[in-house]
């Protein structure tokens, strides 16, 4: 399953670039996180509910950011096993200054294993390209709510989730 | 004898109480104590096993037992199988996966408990701790240098190599005048019988009975090998096939889940359930075809064929199941189909990948073999602009050269397939049908005719030709009241054999069919036999019931002439009476004489007591029965969709025991051809998971997907058994794709297609209707 | 095939029903007919904690005339949908669509409520539903609320109802004279959900020479159902001809992302919308004439 694509986020490269990076901060837009913690250089322990109205699954694994290029570019890793199955997937991160704005280009590929592989060709597509919105959206109201309240930088930002 | 039934279309016997649902399937058998397995399978294509940690489920509530592969080292053999081809490198598979899995499904553990719900939660709690391997999933790329090889041991994932050469090849590609050549690929299917699979195993420690019912078309094979896979006395051992949903193949096998559920059983002395889930069923039970043609056909201008050569990559997933070696060489020696071709040539490379197994898939190598020689008489009716008819009649051989060797070193024993390929085409009005082809291109519309005109191997035996025995066996055993038990070796499952031989019977011994009892399946109370697969229960399965039932005839006239002061040779059996042919007095009803070879009182001189006869009969030769399908679809020029607008079949299976079972058997079939040609496809994506894992994504036909099928016969009976009959049970699935692919080509002519790959997708041809759209001619 | 363990209720009136719902929030799944919940509580990717079975509950399965419009109550089932004479005379679109959901034995279990609350996206009625400007009911202990069917769809299995709340009846306005629909839909060969389905509503004037409006519902495209509005601007006030037809048609997929899966690429979905957009706005117009003649 591959995904790309672009997003613009209304702050500078610098900005993104370090709520990309700040695991805390990155927890909340993970659509689902419920634990990321530090488990060596760049490399964290997560515990993520990804799900879809009554579908849901917990998966527990890792996260990793590699080749680093502040604030340009780096590759996020992700490898997550539940009971649905297995994820197992990278992705690029491009960011390039547009005014005051950054623009985001992502290119990635997920495999899945297991249960929702099987069964879930139907939505897995679908899913995945929901699951990076929802990451996006959370990123934009984060940055837009810090903009607004900088003297509550770390305000808890509620993924933004319609309906259910 | 006079032929009363046979011949006649009665309603099946069994049909009855399967309508109502009041017989029974493994999973409606329950037992006092019973538990329940579940098993855990691998989510990974390929990986290494670092660990297996069953603690948390062997507390968990319910559960009595949990064991991976690590337990039961040793104590229970790898999976069969039985197809020997000389140099095929192993590939057994565990019954539990030990240090590492390779493919998705491979079951890792397995737990017991006290309910389903239980053994199924279990799983959750178990702990794998995988790491995984680079799946090997597309079989070119297998075989490719640098692939890493599956298995320890080996050098690479060649698994075996074939070759079958006969006739002067060189000569034939030398003096033709034209060679074509075509990749051709049959896709990988999954059986899908109604009936996933399921076993129940009972072990008695005193009398060290171990009972196992199984939804499996062969009781006896799969006794002795549960027997010899727990190391535990072939005597002692009772395999019960009950009521069976369907199989096609897929129940022809002996599989990890039989000897383990039994091994199970045994170890807690107590009975054991495993019903199958669908997911299951589609992960871990074979699958079938998964075959890659590269073939190359010599042919003169005049469309005679001189010669053929065909190599084949077949991929047999990551082990081998019972037969697993075997189907693919069935394709070579059907590759020349129902044509005089002097040479031909096959080779096939077996190859090792991250994926179930394949196996016996309802025709077995044969419909891969009617596909290429039927692919290739339209690609040269095509090249040579010829009419794809024209270009096979050249080419048959005449009556009178049977019985026909083929290069591949068969012996074809009775055929007329001019016969029914004219019969075929008058049915089908084949010369308006063209006419209404070209009205219609004309107005933009795609219309495609398909012709197929093939000949396949039924009756599987001899011994000699079988990996297992190709023999069969019958008891007749008329008891006291004068009731019939027919106990045979073939295990019917769905084919209707308790009808058919009932009809057998009632003619032999002129008595009313309702009179028998067709007894199969239970290995305790019919003598051994080989089971039902192969189109083989009817040829050699009904031919030792009708020797059988020859032999109990001749004593009753012994004792009935006896009785009634007559020569036993002018004995007369009818309408429940044994008369002599010179006197209607002279007659005794056929309960009386059968009361006297119980009571032996009145018996002829040196005649044991008793009315029971067994008969083992193995035929001489396998029967090749023969037919033409013509095929019409017309395909939507915007969607790509497919439709069926007419399907004609004319089959020739020898003499008809049940026309009505003969017309459900060729339907059947070939609906399950227009699954293959439309719809199925079991797809693993590269990193080998079966992403076709449920009927959700894996579409099977549908009645509305479908046309009327129009059926005729031509009947030239077989010398090989004496009722001359062939068998059916595979000719739709074998007559019927390359029909439907030639229709579909045909289709597409004028797009300057000549040959698609199935499963005939709507995407696929609305993509190559648009390639290619600039070309209409 | 087993699913995990869940707690078991079959309310007996749907205030019942709305008080436990709301008790247990989203922790619990509503069963009707049970054709998208029970397959995915058994592959277990969906396990919640209560299971509310609402199918027995009474006096939510009829479809009747209320207020000069018509009523169906949620547990109403695909066949009774199919058959129902008042909807072939007043709403012949739910018939139309209704028979052509998966097969016997689905239309004779499924119900409305079941599959417009579950939002597959290959789901039939919600094409309809969107076609018809249909409304939606939703009660919960407190009341009840109406949401247009435009705004009930949200994503991919996701509406507007809130936990908490049941869906109970749908309303319609009845066909007004000179107007036609059509339901026309490229199955999934397996599943029989829709690859493309397009709902068509057209309302003729001009002596029905004339497309006085539109409204088209597409299902199966994308994420969720919508109103092709593109298509309807194409051909709202256009007088009727092949051509028209076809270029509004065109506009089928603008502004969507559509679906990929095994089944239909993305690029073949865009082409399939536009092919049934035409025939379903096609076979409307016929159906508009075809009454129309029929003499209202």
């Amino acid at each position: 399953m591959k995904l790309a694509g672009t997003v613009t986020l209304p702050a500078p490269p610098s900005e993104v670039w370090s709520l990309l990076t700040d695991a805390p901060r990155l927890s909340r837009l993970l659509p689902g996180c419920e634990q990321l913690e530090p488990d060596g250089p760049d490399r964290y322990k997560a515990a993520v509910k990804f799900g879809i109205a009554a579908i849901s699954g917990k998966y527990a694994g890792t996260l990793e950011f590699a080749e680093k290029k502040p604030p340009h570019s780096l590759i996020l890793k992700l490898d997550g096993k539940g009971l649905p199955g297995f994820v197992k997937g990278e992705g690029r991160i491009e960011l390039t200054p547009k005014g005051d704005t950054t623009e985001i280009a992502y290119t990635g590929e997920a495999h899945v294993g297991g249960l929702i592989a099987s069964v879930g060709q139907r939505m897995l597509d679908a899913a995945a390209r929901k699951i990076v919105q929802q990451f996006f959206d959370s990123a934009k109201a984060e940055l837009e709510s810090t903009k607004g309240a900088a003297a509550e930088p770390n305000s808890p930002v509620k993924a933004h989730r319609k309906g259910n | 004898m006079t032929t009363r039934y046979i011949g006649k279309p009665l309603k099946r016997k069994e049909d009855p109480r399967l309508i109502q649902g009041i017989s029974h399937y493994v999973d409606d058998l329950n037992l006092a104590g019973m538990h329940y397995a579940a098993f855990l399978r691998s989510p990974h294509a390929h990986a290494n096993i670092r660990s297996v940690d069953l603690s948390k489920a062997r507390h968990a509530s319910g559960v009595v037992l949990a064991l991976s592969g690590a337990d039961i080292d040793g104590a229970i053999q790898p999976v069969p199988c039985a197809a020997q081809i000389p140099d095929m490198k192993s590939a057994a598979r565990p019954v539990l996966a030990r240090d590492r899995v390779r493919f998705v499904g491979e079951a890792v553990a397995v737990v017991v408990a006290s309910d389903r719900y239980a053994a199924r939660d279990a799983l959750d709690l178990i702990e794998v701790d995988y790491e995984p391997l680079t799946p090997i999933v597309n079989p070119e790329k297998a075989i490719a240098k640098g692939a890493t090889p599956l298995h320890a041991g080996h050098k690479d994932n060649v698994a075996f190599k074939w070759e079958l050469e006969g006739g002067d090849l060189k000569a034939a590609f030398k003096s033709a005048d034209k060679v074509i050549r075509q990749r051709l690929v049959n896709q990988r299917l999954i059986p899908v019988p109604i009936e996933t699979r399921g076993v129940i195993a009972d072990y008695q420690p005193g009398e060290g009975q171990l009972t196992v019912w199984s939804a499996t078309q062969i009781p006896h094979l799969l006794r002795t090998q549960i027997a010899s896979m727990l190391n535990f006395p072939e005597t002692l051992v009772r395999v019960v096939a009950p009521e069976v949903g369907g199989g096609f193949g897929s129940k022809l096998n002996v599989y990890p889940e039989e000897a383990l559920v039994a091994y199970l059983a045994i170890q807690l002395g107590k009975p054991v359930k495993w019903s199958e889930s669908r997911r299951e069923n589609f992960q871990a039970t074979i699958h079938g075809r998964d075959q890659i043609d590269d073939v190359e056909v010599a042919v003169k201008r005049d469309g005679s064929i001189l010669g053929l050569r065909c190599h084949v990559i077949a991929d047999l997933g990551a082990y081998y199941q019972l037969l697993t070696p075997l189907i693919p060489t069935l394709t070579g020696l059907m590759m020349t189909g129902c044509y005089k071709i002097p040479a031909a040539r096959m080779e096939i490379t077996g190859v090792f990948t991250n994926k179930m197994a394949t196996d016996a898939y309802r025709g077995a190598g044969r419909p891969e073999a009617t596909y290429l020689i039927e692919r290739v008489m339209d690609l040269v009716a095509a090249e040579l602009k010829k009419d794809p008819v024209e270009v096979r009649r050249k080419n048959f051989p005449q009556p009178n050269d049977f019985p026909y060797a083929t290069p591949t070193g068969l012996i074809y024993d009775s055929g007329d397939y001019e016969k029914a390929l004219d019969m075929a085409l008058k049915v089908a009005d084949y010369k308006k049908l063209r006419q209404e082809q070209a009205k219609l291109r004309k107005e933009g519309r795609y219309m495609g005719i398909g012709v197929s005109t093939y000949v396949e191997i039924c009756g599987m035996g001899p011994s000699s030709a079988m990996p297992a025995g190709g023999w069969e066996s019958a008891t007749v055993r008329v008891e006291p009241t004068g009731r019939v038990s027919v106990m045979t070796g073939s295990s019917p499952h769905g084919q209707g054999q308790e009808t058919t031989f009932a009809q057998m019977g009632a003619d032999v011994l002129g008595i009313d069919p309702s009179q028998f009892q067709v007894v199969h399946g239970d290995t305790s109370i019919v003598p051994y036999g080989i089971g039902t697969f192969g189109s083989r229960a009817t040829a050699v399965g009904g031919t030792a019931v009708y020797k059988s039932l020859l032999k109990v005839k001749e004593k009753l006239a012994h004792i009935a002439a006896h009785l009634v002061g007559s020569d036993p040779e002018r004995m007369v059996f009818a309408d429940g009476k044994i008369s002599a042919k010179e006197s209607p007095k002279k007659s005794v009803a056929f309960g009386q004489a059968v009361s006297a070879a119980y009571v032996a009182k009145t018996l002829p001189a040196d005649m044991e007591p008793g009315l029971e006869a067994t008969t083992f009969f193995e035929p001489s030769n396998f029967t090749y029965p023969f037919g033409t399908h013509i095929c019409v679809v017309e395909i939507d020029r915007e969607i790509g969709d497919v439709k069926l607008v007419r399907y004609v079949a004319v089959d020739d299976c020898g003499n008809v025991l049940n026309p009505l079972l003969v017309e459900g058997q060729v339907q059947g079939g070939i609906v399950q051809s227009v699954g293959q040609a439309l719809f199925e496809e079991a797809v693993y994506d590269e990193q080998g998971q079966l992403i076709t894992g449920e009927l959700m994504d894996y579409a099977l036909p549908h009645a509305s997907d479908l046309c009327w099928i129009e059926t005729a016969r031509t009947v030239t009976p077989t010398p090989v058994n004496p009722l001359g009959v062939k068998g059916v049970g595979e000719a739709g699935t074998i007559g019927a794709t390359p029909a439907l692919a030639g229709a579909v080509a045909d289709a597409l002519a004028p797009f300057g297609v000549h040959h698609v790959d199935m499963p005939f997708k709507r995407e696929k041809i609305w993509q190559l209707m648009r390639k290619s759209s600039g070309r209409v001619q | 095939m087993i699913p995990a363990s869940f707690e078991y209720h079959a309310p007996k009136t749907l205030d019942e029903a709305l008080r436990l719902v709301e008790r247990h929030g989203d922790e619990a799944k509503l069963l009707a007919g049970g054709h998208s919940l029970l397959p995915l509580m058994k592959l277990r990717l969906a396990a919640p904690r209560y299971v509310i079975d609402i199918g027995h509950l009474r006096g939510m399965s009829y479809i009747r005339e209320e207020n000069g419009q018509i009523a169906i109550g949620a547990l109403t089932t695909h066949s009774e949908i199919e058959h129902s004479e008042l909807l072939a005379a007043k709403c012949p679109l739910l018939p139309q669509t209704a028979a052509q959901i998966g097969d016997v034995q689905v239309r004779n279990r499924g119900t409305i409520g079941g599959s417009l609350a579950h939002a597959d996206p290959g789901g039939d009625y919600p094409a309809a539903i969107l076609a018809l400007d249909a409304e939606i009911i939703a009660a919960n202990t407190s009341g009840t609320r109406t949401i247009p069917a435009r705004d009930f769809f949200v994503d991919m299995l996701t509406t507007q109802l809130h936990p908490g709340e049941i869906l109970t009846q749908i309303r319609i306005a009845p066909r007004p004279p000179q107007s036609g629909t059509a339901y026309e839909k490229l199955h999934q060969p397996a599943s029989g959900f829709a690859i493309v389905g397009v709902a068509a509503n057209v309302l003729l004037g001009n002596g029905r020479k004339a497309i006085e409006r539109a409204a088209i519902g597409i299902t199966g495209l994308a994420a969720k159902a919508f109103r092709a509005e593109a298509v309807e601007r194409a051909l709202n006030g256009k007088t009727i001809s092949d051509k028209v037809i076809e270029d509004a048609s065109r506009n089928a997929a603008q502004g969507v992302e559509p679906l990929s899966d095994l089944h239909a690429s993305g690029e073949y979905r865009r082409e399939m919308a536009r092919v049934f957009t035409r025939r379903a706005i096609a076979r409307a117009i016929e159906a508009a004439r075809g009454v129309s003649r029929g003499g209202v």
